[in-house]
């Protein structure tokens, strides 16, 4: 099964992947995308043009910052990395979104 | 945090270009990274890679547009139209970073001066201490309504006024300066307050250590005990934990420490350390005793009419049992903030401060306003447009306004913090040369009511620059809409920009005369003529402990005599001393003055004359040598000597260049408006020398100086003069060390370099100077960019009848010729305005009264030479905002001026 978030549908399941995968390392954009592919083994696949304008929501909502920087070969490009603020989001968004997923697991058992 | 990153992020966005690059960068590189995986990971070929990478990333333009949509100010958007209104007004911000940055500089200047003006008027004119219940704390002092001034021997009455019922707490305070000694063994001043235990109730606050005073300390025969401030506790005894219990050397006397208070606190005003004061002193007459402060707390429920309405009642009471000292007594119940002294008009006052500062906002803001009306008017065509899609005059008028309110908004923010700025580096210094001290509960951090200030300055700012041009621009929408042309008629500058204009270039020309004014005086302050290398000496000043108020008496006099010349002796075996001498008045203060008579000339001739008591060493120390005559021998110091040197200056103002050696003089004893000589005893002068400083540093005229032998007795205070071998400021630690060792009661109360005296003058003068500096620099601005402005607009408006002149053959100079004629008479106006204004002022001021004192010398021939080369210089200035305009103007081709039809 491939899930595809069509942009407004999974938005805030967008938001939660990405603020997780910042989480770990800061990372750009096209690695944000890769990471998420490599760790579902390739469940989840991020919508790669959707990316960006949500990372430039949560940009503007203080969640992340961003910054030039540099690849290993040497190329500019534009670093995201969580702010304090958004670790806090991510640990919210982790909480509520286990609750929904418990909640629906719930539904499926008993119907 | 996580508004700021928000707030930055957001900022970042306002840049659209940056913000596109940025953009485009980030999925370019995502795409080329996309690809190099492909041809990396699945071996397909470059080209094939990248065609693959771009499907996958999807449709590139929706998801830019998403980002533009996300982008910028949309978030104001959800504010309604309004938030539009300001979005658009921060974008013109952007757009027009010149008019940002000339008119949002302006406005600053305006919200800074008006901010800076506000928080120190509040701070002086405050009648609320910022404590709880800071208004009901009162002060109760007795007014003689026959000599216009507080009496403040008031024990007497004190023991009355502590029975009120409308007030509680009473209490008592007089100031006192012991020399402190501390751990490092030195004896320094400190600012002490002999204070009653009430205190501590009115103003309370835990000790850091210890106790506070209280009333058991206060009992005849209890063990004397000082509590001290936290400063004092810092600077002088290195915080020590264990001071508490420690006795403590002031002056002569010793004190057991009981306690220390935490930082800040400086109750009654700025006091650093605390003794008991005792009042209940037994036997104390009516207007006799210490001269003391009373205060006390409005009891619950009592108002200041309550309260004075009581005190009234004990006034008359002890008016009618002893009408001798209490006639003309009246017990007056005021704030604790306000000054001593009837201050009754002070509300007045500060209403005319602010409501200057609102017209000088105006002022300002109307330039600004003439700069946003030619924006306004270039966009004419944008205005009419929305105009025609049923915009009405209310919407754009609200729109205009917007954006002059983002700019004043952020004017406001700059200013604020400039006045910050200027608060606590300058306004603090300030405040300590006009007052001498800071009361505790001066705050130099902006209060909420200067930040509400600022920013009611802020918007009426926004009024003016917004509305007013935008009312002008969009009456004749209506008319030109039916006209159907955008382009010529309509929006014209009116008289009232004219005479906005007119009046800066005035001020620009007027206020650099009020700083030649300064920086004269500043220079002849600093060129002050001591008459001596005034740079080798120090110049101590020294008295004795005790209160500061109590007059000298002969007793304490010669104590202080003997003193003096201890240290003396112990100060000419130092090494690096070169000599010593010592004096009434250091040169460069003020010296007591008397009326003078010549018996021995005919008609008696007198004078106002500057005296000193010097001892015999005094010249040879400040080498100055006999002019004429002889210096003081040791016979000269006894009391039937009667023998004076005199000064240059008294031989060309009282004599009339005559040779003064074996006249004879008459002098009165001291400085009282109808004192005659003629009681004084007779003087011979024996001597005659050059003038030694023997003027305060700004008196304008040398004095008639007349040196009389020293005889120890009737000084308070004495300065001591050191000619150091290198810097005599490398001296000051060891004359510090001597003092205390000659006696602890010895106070070293200023110590400079004798060339330094007038520093603090030359501050006070160099700040007038920066503010002025500063005035005219923004006055400057705002005139150039107000006539740059209008002339644009008038050649933009112009452009076709420009064409048609110069397709007819209109030469070149014709066309300058009549745009200049406008701004060329306004400035013009604007200087000839500016000058006669000048006159006028330098006029008022020499004859004004007030002025006397610092009556300036009148306008010299330089000072007028230099004035008019600015005037025309100004001119010039004035011109070079025309020449951008004017240079488009010629280059307005004919066929492009009638294509723009």
């Amino acid at each position: 099964m491939t899930i595809r978030p069509q942009s407004d549908a999974l938005r805030g399941s967008l938001d939660l992947l990405v603020l997780k995968t910042l989480s770990l390392q800061p990372m750009h954009g096209w690695g944000i995308g890769q990471r998420v592919q490599q760790i579902s083994d390739g469940v989840l696949e991020v919508n790669q043009g959707s990316l960006y304008p949500a990372l430039q929501r949560l940009e503007k909502e203080g969640l992340v910052t961003s910054d030039w920087g540099t690849t290993d070969n040497n190329r500019r490009a534009r670093y995201y990395e969580l702010t304090a603020a958004g670790r806090r989001a991510l640990g919210a968004e982790l909480e509520s979104w286990r609750r929904f997923a418990a909640g629906l697991e719930a539904v499926l058992r008993t119907t | 945090m996580r508004w700021i990153h928000a707030a930055r992020a957001r900022a970042r966005l306002l840049f659209r270009r940056e913000a596109e690059e940025r953009m485009n960068h980030e999925i370019a590189f995502h795409i080329e990274m996309e690809a190099e995986r492909l041809v990396r990971e699945e071996g397909l070929a470059p080209q094939e890679a990248r065609r693959r990478a771009v499907i996958a990333f999807g449709l590139a333009e929706r998801h830019k547009d998403a980002m533009r949509d996300g982008r910028g100010l949309a978030w104001l958007g959800r504010l309604g139209t309004l938030g539009l209104d300001f979005k658009l007004g921060g974008r013109m911000l952007v757009k027009y970073p010149g008019l940002t940055v000339v008119g949002g500089l302006a406005m600053a200047f305006g919200i800074w001066f008006g901010a800076v003006t506000f928080h120190m008027f509040g701070l002086v004119t405050s009648t609320k201490l910022p404590l709880p219940d800071g208004d009901r704390i009162v002060k109760i002092q007795n007014w003689d309504s026959k000599l216009a001034q507080d009496e403040d021997r008031v024990l007497y009455d004190y023991q009355l006024w502590r029975s009120a019922r409308s007030i509680t707490d009473v209490g008592a305070y007089r100031d006192a300066s012991p020399n402190l000694v501390g751990t490092d063994g030195h004896a320094l001043p400190a600012m002490a307050a002999e204070i009653t235990a009430s205190a501590f109730r009115i103003v309370p606050e835990r000790p850091r250590l210890g106790r506070v005073l209280d009333a058991s300390d206060e009992r005849a025969g209890a063990a004397p005990v000082v509590l001290l401030g936290h400063d004092v506790w810092t600077r002088r005894f290195d915080r020590d934990p264990q001071i508490v219990g420690r006795t403590v050397q002031l002056g002569n006397r010793s004190a057991t420490v009981v306690g220390v208070m935490p930082e800040g606190y400086g109750f009654p005003i700025a006091h650093e350390l605390w003794l008991p004061l005792r009042t209940n002193v037994a036997g104390v007459e009516p207007r006799r005793g210490l001269p003391i402060t009373v205060f006390g707390r409005l009891a619950g429920g009592m108002t200041f009419e309550s309260a004075q309405a009581e005190l009234t009642a004990f006034g008359k009471r002890l008016a009618a049992e002893h009408p001798a000292t209490h006639a003309h007594l009246q017990p007056r119940v005021i704030p604790y903030t306000q000054a001593d002294g009837d201050s009754g008009d002070m509300p007045q006052v500060k209403a005319l401060v602010y409501f200057f500062v609102v017209v000088l906002v105006v002022v300002v803001c109307s330039t600004v306003a003439l700069l946003l009306f030619a924006r306004a008017a270039a966009r004419q065509t944008e205005l009419l447009i929305r105009s025609a899609l049923g915009a009405s005059r209310r919407r754009i008028v609200t729109q205009l306004f917007a954006e002059a309110l983002v700019l004043a908004g952020v004017a406001a923010v700059v200013g604020l913090a400039a006045a910050q700025l200027a608060l606590t580096r300058l306004g603090k210094p300030y405040i300590e040369f006009n007052y001498g001290r800071l009361p505790f509960w001066y705050d130099f951090n902006l209060s909420p009511t200067t930040i509400g200030y600022a920013l009611a300055l802020a918007a009426i700012g926004a009024v003016v620059a917004g509305v007013m041009p935008a009312r002008k621009i969009t009456r004749g929408l209506g008319t030109q809409l039916r006209a159907g042309s955008a382009g010529g008629g309509g929006a014209s500058f009116g008289g009232v920009w004219t005479a906005v204009i007119v009046t800066q270039v005035a001020l620009t020309v007027m206020i650099p005369a009020a700083a030649m004014l300064v920086r004269s005086e500043s220079q002849r302050i600093a060129s002050y003529d001591f008459g001596f290398p005034a740079q080798e000496y120090l110049g101590v000043t020294l008295g004795l402990d005790g209160p500061p108020d109590e007059m000298p008496t002969p007793e304490t006099g010669a104590r202080l005599g003997t003193l003096v010349e201890a240290l003396r002796g112990r100060l000419e075996a130092e090494p690096g001393v070169a000599g010593v001498t010592f004096v009434d008045q250091l040169p460069g203060t003020y010296h007591v003055a008397r009326h003078l008579e010549v018996v021995s000339l005919p008609g008696h001739p007198s004078s106002w004359v500057r005296t000193a008591r010097v001892p015999t060493s005094y010249f040879d120390v400040l080498k100055a040598p006999m002019i004429a005559g002889r210096p003081f021998t040791s016979a000269d110091l006894s009391p039937d000597a009667h023998v004076v040197i005199v000064d240059q200056g008294f031989v060309d103002r009282v004599m009339g260049g005559r040779n003064p050696i074996g006249h004879r003089v008459r002098m009165s004893a001291e400085q009282t408006p109808d004192s005659t000589a003629a009681q004084g005893p007779w003087y011979e002068i024996v001597g005659l020398v050059k003038g030694l400083g023997m003027s305060h540093v700004d008196a304008r005229r040398r004095p008639a100086g007349v040196y009389l032998p020293f005889v120890p007795g009737d000084q308070g205070a004495l300065g001591i003069i050191v000619q150091g071998q290198g810097d005599p400021l490398s001296l000051a630690p060891r004359v510090r060390a001597l003092a205390t060792a000659v006696d602890p009661a010895l106070r070293v109360e200023q110590m400079t370099r004798l060339d330094q005296v007038a520093a603090p003058q030359l501050w006070f003068l160099n700040l007038w100077m920066r503010i002025i500096i500063g005035l005219t620099a923004v006055a400057l601005l705002l005139s150039l960019s107000g006539i740059y402005a209008v002339l644009s607009y008038i050649v933009a408006r112009r452009t076709r009848e420009i064409g048609v002149r110069v397709a007819l053959g209109a030469s070149a100079r014709r066309v300058i010729a009549s745009i200049f004629r406008r701004p060329l008479t306004q400035v013009t106006l604007g200087v000839i305005g500016g000058s006669i204004l000048i006159v006028v002022a330098a006029i008022a001021v020499q004859h004004t009264q007030e002025f006397a004192a610092v009556k300036p010398s009148g306008l010299t021939f330089g000072d007028v030479a230099l004035l008019s080369g600015y005037s025309i210089l100004m001119l010039g200035v004035c011109m070079l905002a025309c020449v951008v305009p004017t240079l488009r103007a010629l280059r307005v081709q004919p066929t492009e001026a009638l294509r723009a039809e």
